[in-house]
């Protein structure tokens, strides 16, 4: 064994964000031989999280993926004992996502780390809560069954009529013939809500909160997307979604860890320098650090393609905040502070923002802290400026005690990924959503492409499961007995 | 197969059926003989011949762990202190993890180093390199675990003698200057020396400091997928259908 780099690999994949990470473990647990290399020395890419020193670094020196990025601190006007210096003294205690994300509990992300046992590199935190801006004030969403029964927020008969208009839309489907429903083909999902008479503030709830709609949102998707949320309810906690634990920089590194269990080589701080196809065989030759490698088939993240110029666009602007108290109520934030998500609306309806308050439960701050990410799709190259509709909800009296905030804009490549050379393939920039389904996809897609019939992560068997090579797990050896029984042992060989 | 354990043929417990659960990863150079280390403590064998590590990156062995508590009890009448030592007997779970190789070039994922409760990191003594990239790996693991993470220092292959390269007083002079290190110990996992208790006195230690601790584990608050709690065990949460 020696730390020499092999030169020959089924498959080089560059980058190691989430939809990377994905093809590479997919791959090496089929057996094929995987080297996973990425340019920076963290893991993760644009889907990594960052303690507060990393971060600062990366906005001042911004790359093709990251741009308009800038940091400020509001330190100086403070009471509380958070000054600069004692933040970046717990600098390392920060886990900041440029990509947050959420998990719903039975969703696709979810499904696959089961499916595929990768969960077992992970943990999650159940959301507190689901909030919602009603009549400029910060409420809960009841989820559950007991929710709607203990809420404050809703009064009798609007719980009676949450439940009635929830459980049929949970039945929604069953019955196909349903008159029901059917004149609403076609329609808006608000047009159907109006119809079933609910109040104001119910409609609100299921619109903001529940479906995630916007005004223009048709029948059939809003259905499915409020069919998704009561689905993913009652598996883990209080509301439907999850949220890894350390941040969502641990996803991308549980997938490249399976990768490495089944054999994938990985190397930080490498690039490729060229790609060109061999004249001797259908193999890629690939260029780095002045070593020739040869490849069957390589898969890069946007951007870290040698000799390929892509044009980049504005894609999600995202705000990042942490703040000395939380947003809400004592109520939303009990035990000393909840990971919360809050959907914004603004512009009638037109453009959405999605917030997600983390506490030190998440193991993304210091307790006492508080991390603020705010997303929404970009509109223009101003971060801040998109973001300002949707602050200017929430950060007013009582505004929490904001202690930094950061900005950036996250881009993606406007052609499709073209790459020049065949057997090269290109996965996708971070979408605008709320899980990781279009990620999930794309992999899956590229890995289907690759590998045409194979499985898709198939469940890695646990170590009792597994049997090395020359180990009999059922036999117990002579030497493991205890001394008397071995004694015993030895006699009776000696009087037989 | 029930599970036995091999010391005492005793039936272990049922899985889940334990006091304590720990969570240890082994660090260390490539080819320190982490995984023969794992190996000799889960199963009891050697095996020579390892590449890189495959498929198998984590393990979980039960252990039975002897603890002295020392009890006062204030009694009132002709005698107003008892001091009794109770001998009580644990059963702990260590889940013992491997870095699959990914030590080859330094690139170990930050989140192998998550939520754990010891560190062990194991230096070879017959490869000076090995001892001296030892500082490297303290300040890897002071970047990524909690600040009350517990490290042990194991020295391997002290079977090999005549290839000694680092005598094990100078790994002791080490850890003089290092406080975060309990104690550190030269093993051989080819001959079974001290393989079992480097661990014994860890998961002892461990308990130890749980005791001492007390502290609401933000653990408990956590999910881990594909052990969904049972629905009575959590009021709040159940079906809207």
């Amino acid at each position: 064994m020696s730390d020499e780099l092999p030169e020959q690999f089924d498959l080089v994949v560059i980058g190691t964000g989430f939809p990377e990470s994905c093809i590479a473990a997919a791959a090496s647990r089929i057996g094929k031989t995987v080297l996973h290399i990425d340019p920076n020395d963290y893991y993760g890419d644009v889907w990594s999280s960052f303690n507060l020193e990393a971060l600062n670094q990366l906005l001042e020196q911004p790359s093709p993926s990251l741009l308009n990025a800038s940091y400020t601190w509001h330190d100086a006007a403070t009471e509380t004992n958070w000054t600069r210096e004692a933040l970046l003294a717990k600098s390392r205690r920060f886990s900041l996502d440029l990509c947050p994300r959420i998990a719903y509990s039975n969703g696709e992300l979810v499904k696959l780390l089961i499916k595929s046992n990768i969960c077992r590199y992970a943990e999650f935190r159940a959301l507190d809560h689901v909030c919602m801006l009603y009549n400029d004030e910060l409420v809960s969403v009841p989820c559950s069954r007991s929710d709607v029964f203990n809420t404050k927020t809703l009064s009798i008969v609007e719980k009676r009529l949450l439940m009635k208009f929830l459980t049929a839309c949970a039945d929604n489907g069953e019955d196909k013939c349903n008159e029901d429903t059917l004149a609403f083909r076609g329609r808006t999902f608000q047009e159907y809500l109006e119809a079933q008479k609910v109040t104001p503030k119910i409609a609100s709830c299921v619109l903001q909160a529940i479906a995630m709609c916007n005004a223009n949102t048709s029948f059939e998707v809003g259905m499915q997307r409020t069919q998704r949320f009561l689905g993913s309810l009652g598996r883990y906690g209080n509301t439907p979604f999850l949220f890894p634990m350390y941040g969502c920089g641990e996803l991308p590194q549980c997938f490249c860890r399976l990768c490495a269990v089944y054999g994938g080589i990985y190397c930080l701080k490498r690039s490729v320098d060229n790609i060109c196809q061999a004249t001797d065989s259908q193999e890629l030759l690939l260029s780095s650090a002045g070593k020739t490698l040869r490849a069957t088939h390589v898969v890069s993240a946007p951007g870290y393609l040698p000799g390929m110029v892509c044009e980049l666009q504005p894609h999600i602007s995202r705000g990042l905040f942490i703040a000395s108290s939380a947003l809400g109520s004592e109520e939303l934030n009990k035990g000393g502070g909840g990971v919360n998500l809050l959907r914004l609306l603004a512009d009638e309806g037109k453009r959405e923002a999605v917030l997600l308050q983390l506490s030190h439960y998440s193991g993304t701050c210091p307790e006492g802290l508080f991390i603020f990410h705010l997303t929404t799709p970009a509109v223009s190259n101003d971060p801040a400026a998109d973001l300002a509709v949707f602050t200017s909800q929430i950060f007013k009296a009582p505004a929490p005690q904001i202690l930094y905030s950061a900005y950036f804009t996250l881009t993606t490549p406007t052609n499709t990924a073209l790459s020049p050379v065949k057997s090269v393939y290109c996965t996708a920039a971070p979408a605008y959503e709320l899980d990781y389904d279009a990620a999930i996809e794309n992999a899956h897609q590229i890995f289907s492409q690759l590998y045409t019939d194979a499985e898709f992560l198939p469940r890695a068997p646990d170590p009792e499961e597994i049997v090395v090579e020359g180990e009999d797990p059922s036999a117990l050896n002579e030497n493991s007995l205890p001394e008397d029984l071995r004694a015993q042992l030895q006699e009776m060989d000696i009087t037989e | 197969m029930t599970a036995r354990n091999p010391q005492t043929l005793m039936a272990l417990p049922a899985e889940e059926n334990f006091d304590f659960l720990f969570k240890i990863v082994l660090v260390g150079d490539c080819c320190t003989g982490k995984t023969s280390i794992l190996q000799r403590f889960k199963t009891g064998n050697y095996v020579e011949k390892h590449g890189n590590t495959i498929g198998v990156d984590f393990s979980m062995k039960t252990i039975e762990i002897e603890s002295k508590q020392v009890k006062v009890a204030n009694n009132v009448g002709p005698n107003p202190i008892n001091v009794a030592v109770i001998n009580s007997f644990f059963w702990e779970q260590l889940q013992i993890w491997d870095t699959a190789g990914q030590e080859r070039f330094r690139t170990i994922t930050q989140s192998y180093y998550r939520a754990n409760n010891g560190v062990i990191i194991v230096y070879d003594i017959t490869k000076r390199s090995t001892f001296a990239n030892l500082q490297k790996w303290i300040e890897e693991v002071r970047r990524y675990t909690a600040s009350n993470v517990l490290i042990i220092l194991i020295g391997n292959k002290c079977d090999l003698e005549a290839e000694r390269e680092v005598d094990f007083e100078e790994a002791r002079q080490m850890c003089q200057y290092i406080p975060e290190i309990l104690f550190v110990m030269e093993t051989s996992a080819k001959e079974n020396t001290n393989v079992e208790d480097a661990f014994r006195c860890l998961a002892t230690e461990l308990k130890r400091q749980h005791d001492v601790s007390n502290v609401q584990e933000l653990n408990e608050q956590t999910v881990q997928l594909g052990q969904g709690k049972p629905l009575k065990s959590c009021s709040s949460s159940c079906n809207l259908t």
